[in-house]
């Protein structure tokens, strides 16, 4: 999965390897960094939507991970990991968004679990899986989510997620393994 | 959790709040060493996994789950995709191009009160411009070796290219050079020694390392 976006402006670093992209953005090429902002911005766009629950905040955060990551471009040293880079750029913004609202994430997760709610039965027969994944998704507690989202969406290690989270690795493996078990019993409804 | 269905239809390894059940309905597995089993494609085999009917049905949902994940993800980013190009202009206006301003280099002025400079980022710039001037050529990282800040003293520069398949890579080296030499004497007052440019082929792979070093 590339991850890329329709090419929106016709320019040949259109078509450049995300090194030199990542290079030439680094020496302070604004034009490079748009092609990268385009080709990664709906990847993290996604990405960040999920691990926050809701889109309210997804423009922000993401804005903020691209200011950073122009700001830090000299530092990053293999300019083909870029991707990698930037995913992990948002996704620390996305979480230090989520600490920020913390005295809320129990509001948020009897929320998130009211559609559910709605005939289940009903709506597993008509919806896709996909949709349906969606959903149960949404409905996880935060915590669950957050790991389940950097380990599947963002192939962090269980090692990455303890820190990132700032959780003991048998945290994360408990919520991990929650978080699995959850979505597989739900699974077995959608057949 | 609301049980919508009677509980003994559940394959009960799925129990969200008992590993023991779990390991159980395995055969002495966990989901997680499951899902790791997945993730290493199944390899090296284990038979005690692979001869489990119950860790079969579990892999068949793990897989089942990957396939709804990549289709999730696959329909987020489509939908993003199409989204209008609003979100990227707050972007860019937001970011400062300051801060890849670099050193600055002086300039003399016949006014011994004024003091003109350039930046280093703007040389830059004009490097990466005379490049992209010509056909089949990329130039990637600029990098300006030596103290800019003091007239006269001689620098080098550094820089990486890529060049489209199939062009004379020294004949377009030379080329780049005598472009690059023009446009620094005409905007800047640098002493350039020399120009290093490394050039790699378009389609090479990152780790092929078919860097050719053209001085």
């Amino acid at each position: 999965m590339s991850g890329k976006v329709r090419e929106q402006v016709a320019s040949p670093l259109d078509a450049a390897a995300d090194q030199m992209l990542a290079d030439r953005a680094a020496d302070g090429d604004l034009r490079a960094f748009e092609v990268l902002v385009r080709r990664y911005g709906p990847l993290m766009r996604v990405y960040a939507t999920r691990v926050l629950g809701s889109n309210d905040e997804t423009d922000d955060v993401v804005q903020e991970s691209f200011i950073t990551a122009w700001q830090q471009l000299g530092s990053l040293e293999d300019g083909s990991a870029v991707k990698s880079w930037l995913m992990r750029i948002v996704g620390r913004k996305s979480i230090d968004r989520l600490r920020a609202r913390r005295p809320h994430v129990n509001i948020d997760d009897t929320d998130a679990s009211a559609p559910e709610c709605r005939a289940p039965h009903v709506l597993a027969e008509v919806e896709s899986e996909t949709e349906a994944l969606a959903r149960v998704l949404a409905a996880l507690p935060v915590d669950q989510r957050r790991c389940w989202t950097l380990r599947e969406l963002a192939e962090y290690s269980y090692g990455d997620i303890a820190a990132e989270l700032n959780l003991s690795l048998s945290t994360v493996r408990g919520l991990l393994a929650r978080a699995r078990k959850t979505l597989l019993r739900q699974m077995e409804d959608w057949r | 959790m609301t049980e919508r269905t009677p509980a003994n239809r559940r394959f009960f390894a799925f129990d969200v709040d008992s590993t023991e059940q779990e390991q159980a309905g395995l055969n002495g597995h966990t989901i997680e060493q499951l899902s790791d089993y997945l993730d290493r494609e199944r390899m090296p085999a284990d038979p005690g996994i692979d001869d489990s009917p119950d860790c079969e049905i579990a892999l068949r949902g793990l897989e089942r789950l990957r396939r709804a994940q990549r289709s999730l993800l696959e329909r987020d980013l489509e939908r993003e995709s199409r989204r209008d190009d609003s979100w990227v202009s707050p972007i860019l206006n937001n970011i400062s191009l300051e801060a890849h301003a670099g050193r600055e280099i002086p300039l003399t002025h016949p006014s011994p009160i004024a003091r003109l400079v350039v930046t280093e980022g703007a040389v830059r710039g004009m490097l990466r411009e005379t490049g992209d001037r010509m056909q089949n050529v990329f130039v990637g990282r600029c990098v300006l070796v030596g103290d800019v800040s003091v007239p006269g003293a001689p620098i080098s520069i550094r820089v990486d290219v890529t060049v489209f398949p199939g062009e004379n890579i020294p004949r377009l080296a030379d080329q780049l050079r005598d472009a690059m030499y023009a446009t620094l004497s005409k905007y800047t007052e640098l002493v350039v020694v020399a120009i290093d440019i490394t050039v790699s082929d378009l389609h090479s792979l990152p780790d092929a390392s078919a860097h050719e070093q053209e001085k």
